[in-house]
């Protein structure tokens, strides 16, 4: 990874320090910057409130020219997040294709949030569970709570 | 009908059915009294509507010119298709090179192949000689007798073409030529394009077609396949259901993926950017500005590479993306030289035009904090989307948008 990426990662560090999104806590570990962990609270409107859920976010050599990798550590049903052990989420600016370098860490965090508040069907990972959740809405929310208290407390 | 040799006017009542001179008993029927009456003629004999339960002149009949229909029936084991068999054909010209087909065709023949005439066998033909003359006419098909029900349901649609904001889109291929389409539509009808007559390419000679022959069709399957050996296509090309063409469409987008992106600028192009220094109208709102790349501040004086799109970087920064795409990293808009003229983006009014205008690296990256960041990525699109709305797809600024801020309902 080349000086300048490094350098960007940290200054994003910095900006995601001094102004953290609410509902999240970043570690970083200063001998593998590129891999960053957070700590996202569900967001209080979602069915996953009360969740805590454990995010890896990988910087891949190449950014900011590619996007960094998301990924969910805890279990989450969700209709974005790939249901296997890798949890992972790609779509919007996350797409390798939609990604350009001036996009930023706190903007992922962000679509991640919002994605928690409102799920997005029509880009969906789990083509399942986005048709659980625009046909049987109900049963989606019961899901989705029940692998909260199961797995994300 | 004038049996004197001499024209006299017969009359008809509808009522008792009477007939009768008209010199003899004028216009008023003698039977029955009754004025709903008429005058014969020759072109217009009253009398063929009623004379079911008219004996009185059963050789008329025959004197009759033969009608072309005048044995036809419509309930004998006929083997043109109906129009009611032919459903839902569609035919559409959806681009240049690009046809639409939809189409079902129900075909019932009976066993008893032997009885259906010239007519009945013409006719298939003719439907499918139809089919033909759309494209010049080349093949001429002829029907085998088939003693199944065979049903042919096509469903095609234009290629998706790789998303390319920029350039003019490459020129594309159709998934279905129109001779493929043909060939199966011509297949299901029981016969290779070409006629019976046609040599088939590999060696088989083509398979009997006698009428009345009767014999056990192909089957359909086996006679699509037979019927695009010949065409330049193959099975992939043949989608029958919803689902496969979505099926299809998916693969074509993942094989597409990484081109789906334009491809590098080249060397020269990227030498040839115009270098200028960072003034002060460059700078953003609060007097500062950064390469959105490397996000490293930016001072007046330094030597920053400006694209056609007037968004400005490092030269390194820029160049790094530039070997890679041929976009720019904040509007996509390409440096290569079909693009559209750089000034473009100077139809937009009021703050997107000032946007456009090398302030938006700046703001973007220091001018507003974090919190407006989503949303300045969603203007960034906006803006970009009204310079090049015609040849952009929309669809990545629709999915980022979609992505940050749910379906496009909002």
């Amino acid at each position: 990874m080349s000086t300048g990426a490094k350098k960007r990662i940290m200054r994003e560090y910095g900006e995601c320090m001094s102004d953290t999104p609410p509902g999240m806590k970043i570690t970083f570990d200063e001998q593998n910057m590129t891999e960053w962990e957070i700590l996202l609270d569900g967001p209080e409107q979602s069915v996953y409130a009360g969740g805590h859920f454990k995010l890896k976010l990988t910087f891949p050599n190449e950014y900011p020219f590619k996007p960094p990798v998301v990924s969910f550590k805890t279990k989450i049903y969700h209709p974005n997040v790939s249901n296997d052990d890798k949890g992972s989420m790609c779509l919007g600016l996350l797409r390798p294709e939609e990604w350009k370098p001036p996009n930023k860490v706190v903007a992922v965090l962000r679509l991640i949030q919002t994605l928690l508040i409102e799920p997005n069907p029509d880009d969906a990972i789990e083509p399942s569970i986005a048709n659980e959740y625009k046909e049987n809405r109900k049963e989606f929310d019961k899901t989705a709570k029940d692998w909260v208290k199961r797995y994300a407390k | 009908m004038d049996p004197a040799g001499q024209h006299r006017d017969m009359m008809y009542c509808h009522e008792c059915h009477d007939e009768w001179y008209r010199d003899e008993h004028g216009l008023t029927c003698p039977e029955c009294g009754s004025d709903f009456t008429e005058i014969i003629e020759e072109d217009h004999d009253p009398r063929d509507h009623d004379d079911d339960d008219d004996d009185s002149m059963p050789d008329l009949e025959d004197h009759h010119p033969q009608h072309p229909l005048h044995h036809h029936d419509p309930f004998q084991p006929a083997d043109d298709p109906e129009e009611g068999d032919i459903s839902r054909l569609q035919w559409r010209q959806v681009g240049p090179g690009r046809f639409s087909v939809t189409g079902t065709v129900y075909r019932t023949v009976s066993p008893h192949g032997q009885g259906r005439d010239d007519g009945g066998a013409n006719a298939l033909g003719g439907f499918a000689s139809i089919l033909n003359n759309m494209i010049g006419g080349a093949a001429r098909g002829q029907p085998a007798p088939e003693d199944a029900v065979h049903r042919f349901s096509y469903t095609s649609s234009a290629r998706l073409a790789p998303r390319d904001a920029i350039n003019p889109q490459a020129h594309m291929e159709p998934v279905d030529e129109m001779t493929n389409v043909l060939v199966g539509l011509m297949a299901t009808f029981g016969e290779a394009p070409g006629g019976p007559n046609a040599q088939h390419p590999h060696g088989h000679p083509p398979h009997a077609n006698g009428p009345g022959g009767g014999q056990m069709p192909f089957h359909p399957i086996l006679a699509l396949l037979n019927g695009m050996r010949p065409g330049n296509g193959t099975m992939g090309d043949f989608v029958y259901s919803q689902e496969g063409l979505d099926r299809i469409i998916s693969q074509l987008m993942e094989q597409t993926q990484s081109s789906n992106a334009p491809g590098p600028a080249s060397q020269q192009e990227i030498d040839a950017l115009v270098r200028k220094p960072v003034t002060t109208e460059m700078l953003g709102s609060e007097g500062r500005a950064d390469c959105s790349i490397c996000m490293e501040e930016v001072n007046i004086g330094e030597e920053v590479t400006e694209l056609p799109c007037h968004h400005w970087f490092h030269h390194p920064c820029v160049a790094a993306w530039l070997a890679e795409h041929d976009t720019c990293p904040h509007c996509r808009q390409g440096i290569s030289k079909h693009e559209r003229p750089s000034n473009t983006a100077d139809g937009n009014t009021g703050a997107s035009g000032v946007n456009n205008h090398g302030q938006m690296p700046g703001s973007f990256a220091m001018g507003d904090g974090p919190a407006n960041d989503a949303t300045l990525v969603q203007e960034n699109w906006e803006n970009s989307g009204s310079s090049q709305q015609d040849s952009s797809s929309g669809g990545i600024g629709d999915r980022i948008r979609r992505g940050l801020f749910g379906p496009p309902h909002r």
